[in-house]
């Protein structure tokens, strides 16, 4: 009796242990898959972005992709690089930060927007400052200097961001940097085109 | 045994530690589940990018020398009268500002719309001026205006900027002047089942709380520098508090409203759900009425709901108006309502469900929950299938079976295991879906019911798949998940001569989903033809006539030379042959009806060019239309200027250096007070798929007034392993109660043994 009680105690207790165990394993689990997925993405559009370059065409970088490589951005300040793809669906910036859409393209006339995700591509936003330079190199291969004017923090529905304006970037990412919580507000690097640059 | 059962009380009470540890811990383990997952559903709910429509309310708002920072001005008094004529309503609205600082200043007033309100008249009463708007060219209309600008005159300029968003610009605007703007605009009322309804979106005077937006406003680093240049920046303290804004003023705006009603058929029951109002019946067709309470705190929209005394038959209705040389009419057909409805024919459903890997999270489980919930309601006489499409496609069954029970566990079965995944190719799934084996078989009709976000690129070849193969089919789209592409998927309803089903959130799902299937139940009249009595000089609108499904009226506009003989309307009620003649002299004349036919005919030259995306000549014929009716259209605009200079020369219009651009719905309550608005704002958007069309409509004006909308840009990842770090810390807790208190037992028990 007092054995049967001992062991039914035992097996709550493990039940509850594992449970925890289970479900901050999975949690956990699920946290560094998003971030691998980051990562490996960018490697795998790396190579779908070389393909491009070649031939000037989009390349997807696997076949069922919604989306594919548009630009690449690179933080020499940082000796950072990485991928943009041609959209801002969730699915999109999940693997790299996305070209958002009615703004034109890098290169283009106006104002062009890229966004990315706070806890991968672009947490290194925080670490741009004012006059570092940013290299985009849009499909036809040609690269673009940017320098950076001025980092905001807006609101995503008021961002008073205007795609016509004068030929530029902004680079988008959500804010604050450490939050968990996802919230209406977006930390905004705009940059201007180098005139310095040749 | 009985050695055991002799030490009870020893036994016991280990065991109540133990378990009650063990209930607390499970009970944590659960608080912590449930914590995760609501952290996960809340996310869902603010990654959408619906807002760009926020607008709820005209607010007068004064450029200030900070980019993106903006004073309203005080709203001292607003005037509605609504008219409302058969399916049209004619609002006038008049509102007073004033201009409360010591500068010259531009304003730009901004006013969310219905979108199919067709904006005519401005007037602008500045001091004892009267400015009457002129329609110009959208591009020579700025020009006039900046002009006017530079030149120290005032001059108002109305533009459309979505087509449910107008703003109007006021330059130069003295200390202390009063401003008095009236604006006239036309709509149709919105019809849903046998309701009809009206909404003004009232305006709510807009609170002056710099101290709680400063912190959070759009930049930091500017920190309390000016609030705009209407007062210079020393005086920034002056205007928490300005003069001319008595405290109470911020809550409470008084408006006054008229509304007149001519329903065009007898009518039931007149309500206001959100306001007191003072009603008087004329006729069994008439009514007006006044808000019973003179002062109303403008927090809520107002809403006019009226509805039809019963009627068993279609009725038309006709009404007419002459404009030089023409005639133009619009013509009315209300479907039965009640119960008396005509036996419907059995159809064949087929179901097409996207599950690709944009629909994944709430998107996809609300499209499964809305496909489930229209599987358990096919009639048994129906047949149906079901189609599902990533970048991958099944069509179930190989043609569409009869609705009975094994059919459908296996569809069930089907749906309930599909899971999100891949990449949207739409083109094979819409084509398989309008692969019809029996073309001519007039016995049911077929119904093509398709749930998506629309997350796709290639609509030019969507449209054209639809038109060239839509034969018997009818389409009618479902939008799922907060932001869909609900402009690509009202167009291709009306391609697809069905209609559009917004579904934002899960507990919509049995509501929208009941609404749509009460249309699909009830096909009360197809192949609607007009035949005019003079076809070739006719112009109608809408061309071809959309079926007219249970809820929806059909509303037609023409224009003609001249307003005689007869139209033949023809149909189809349940397989019966419909006919109706109708004497087109008889209407009644009614202002207003030559503008409906103006903005319906735009309305169609919108859509055309989009499916064909001949823009250039479209563009040249509705600048020539929206000129002639004297609309703003996205190609023109209203402007207004005083000739006689007003500003003194070397004063400066603070708004000189400014950005044109404004934040739409620039609402601090909204976007910093109350999060609870804000989702009730969210909601009521909802309501209304074709609105939120529009507003998803990647019109480049709408980019100008409150930037682009950025998207979520934040993972889960953080959040997830947090509370995973949690879990586990957890379960080592645990884990250390627990050897403590086997530890302990064990000891006791050791003890006790010796």
């Amino acid at each position: 009796m007092k054995a049967l009680m001992a062991r039914k105690a035992a097996v709550l207790w493990a039940a509850a242990i594992l449970l925890c165990v289970g479900l901050g394993t999975w949690q956990v689990g699920q946290g560094l898959y998003i971030m691998a997925k980051a990562e490996l993405a960018q490697v795998l559009l790396e190579r779908a972005w070389t393909k491009t370059l070649e031939d000037g065409r989009p390349h997807k970088a696997w076949s069922w992709a919604d989306t594919w490589p548009v630009a690449k951005i690179e933080f020499p300040s940082l000796g950072e690089s990485r991928i943009v793809l041609s959209n801002t669906s969730g699915e999109a910036l999940a693997f790299g930060p996305g070209h958002l859409l009615g703004s034109p393209l890098p290169g283009g006339n106006g104002t062009s927007v890229i966004a990315g995700h706070r806890d991968t591509h672009f947490s290194l936003l925080r670490d741009l400052k004012n006059d570092d330079i940013v290299i985009v190199t849009s499909i036809d291969g040609i690269g673009r200097e940017y320098k950076i004017r001025e980092s905001k923090i807006v609101l995503a529905d008021n961002s008073n961001i205007d795609p016509r304006a004068a030929a530029g970037l902004v680079l988008v990412t959500c804010y604050p940097f450490d939050a968990r919580e996802r919230g209406p507000l977006r930390y905004a690097v705009f940059a201007n085109e180098n005139p310095d640059a040749i | 045994m009985s050695y055991r059962s002799q030490r009870p009380s020893v036994a016991e009470s280990p065991r109540g530690w133990s378990h009650s540890l063990v209930l607390f811990s499970t009970f944590v383990c659960l608080v912590l589940l449930f914590i995760a997952s609501f952290i996960q559903h809340a996310h869902a709910d603010t990654g959408g990018l619906v807002k760009l429509n926020d607008v709820e309310s005209g607010a007068l708002l004064f450029n200030s020398k900070e980019p993106g920072k903006y004073v309203p001005a005080p709203l001292l008094a607003t005037d509605v009268k609504i008219d409302v004529t058969g399916p049209i309503a004619r609002t006038r609205v008049t509102q007073q500002f004033i201009n409360p600082g010591d500068g010259w200043v531009e304003g730009k007033y901004v006013f969310p719309l219905p979108e199919n309100s067709a904006v005519d008249t401005l007037k602008m009463v500045i001091g004892d001026k009267v400015i009457e708007g002129k329609i110009k060219e959208k591009e020579e209309a700025r020009r006039v205006y900046e002009e006017a600008r530079a030149q120290g005159q005032k001059a108002s300029l109305v533009e459309q900027q979505r087509p449910n968003v107008f703003t109007n610009s006021v330059a130069n605007i003295g200390p202390k002047e009063t401003i008095v703007v009236q604006i006239e605009y036309q709509q149709t009322v919105r019809r849903d089942g046998d309701t009809f309804s009206l909404r003004f979106p009232m305006v709510v005077a807009p609170r002056y709380t710099p101290k709680t937006a400063e912190p959070q406003l759009v930049d930091f680093q500017s920190g309390g520098e000016g609030w705009g240049t209407v007062l210079p920046p020393e005086r920034n303290d002056d205007l928490e508090q300005p003069p001319v804004l008595h405290p109470d003023m911020g809550k409470i705006n008084p408006v006054s409203l008229t509304v007149t009603l001519d329903a065009g058929f007898p009518l039931g029951d007149i309500t206001s759900p959100h306001h007191k109002i003072a009603l008087k019946r004329d006729g069994e067709r008439k009514a007006s009425l006044t808000l019973a309470e003179e002062l109303v705190p403008a927090n809520r929209d107002f809403e006019m709901v009226w509805k039809p005394a019963a009627t068993s038959a279609p009725t038309a209705a006709l009404f007419r108006e002459r404009i030089g040389n023409e005639d133009y009419l619009l013509v009315m057909l209300t479907p039965p309502s009640g119960s008396v409805q005509p036996e419907a024919k059995p159809r064949e459903a087929i179901f097409v469900i996207d599950n690709s890997g944009s629909m994944s999270g709430p998107s996809m489980d609300q499209a499964k929950e809305s496909l489930l919930w229209a599987l358990n309601r096919l009639n048994p006489g129906d047949t149906f299938n079901v189609i599902r499409f990533d970048d991958t496609l099944t069509v179930l069954f190989p043609d569409a079976v009869p609705a009975h029970g094994e059919n459908l566990a296996v569809a069930k079965k089907f749906v309930k295991n599909l899971e999100a995944n891949g990449g949207t190719e739409m083109l094979p799934a819409l084509r398989a879906s309008l692969v019809d084996r029996k073309v001519s078989d007039d016995t049911r009709v077929r119904q093509v019911v398709f749930l998506t976000d629309g997350a796709i690129s290639n609509e030019r070849e969507l449209f054209h798949e639809i038109t060239s193969n839509l034969g018997r089919s009818r389409l009618f789209t479902v939008g799922i998940g907060s932001a869909p592409n609900s402009y690509f998927m009202t167009r291709a309803s009306e391609a697809g001569r069905g209609t559009f089903t917004h579904i934002g959130s899960e507990d919509q799902v049995t509501e929208r989903m009941s609404e749509l299937f009460d249309k699909l139940r009830n096909p009360v009249m197809t192949d609607i033809t007009a035949t005019w009595p003079d076809g070739r000089t006719t112009e109608s609108w809408p061309n071809p006539v959309p079926d007219l499904y249970k809820g929806e009226p059909i509303v037609l506009s023409a224009r003609m030379p001249e307003a005689k003989g007869t139209l033949t309307l023809r149909g189809e009620v349940a397989g019966q042959p419909w006919e109706v003649h109708m004497p087109v002299a008889a209407g009644e004349t009614r202002p207003g009806i030559g503008k409906l036919w103006a903005r319906r005919k735009i309305e169609q030259l919108e859509a055309d060019a989009q499916i064909a995306g001949n823009w250039e000549q479209n563009d040249a014929e509705i600048t020539r239309v929206a000129l002639e009716h004297h609309l703003v259209s996205r190609r023109t605009s209203l402007v207004a200027v005083d000739v006689t200079p007003s500003r003194p020369d070397g004063e400066k219009l603070t708004s000189k250096n400014m950005p044109v651009n404004l934040p739409d719905g620039w609402d601090y309550e909204k976007v910093f007070g109350e999060p609870a608005i804000q989702r009730a704002k969210q909601a009521s958007f909802g309501a209304s798929g074709a609105m939120l069309a529009m507003a998803a409509a990647p019109a480049a004006e709408a980019d100008a007034s409150a930037g682009l909308a950025l998207p979520q840009t934040a993972t889960d990842a953080p959040a997830l392993i947090h509370g995973g770090m949690l879990a586990l810390l957890l379960a080592a807790m645990l884990s250390a109660l627990w050897w403590l208190q086997r530890h302990w037992t064990s000891s006791a028990w050791a003890r006790r043994q010796q």
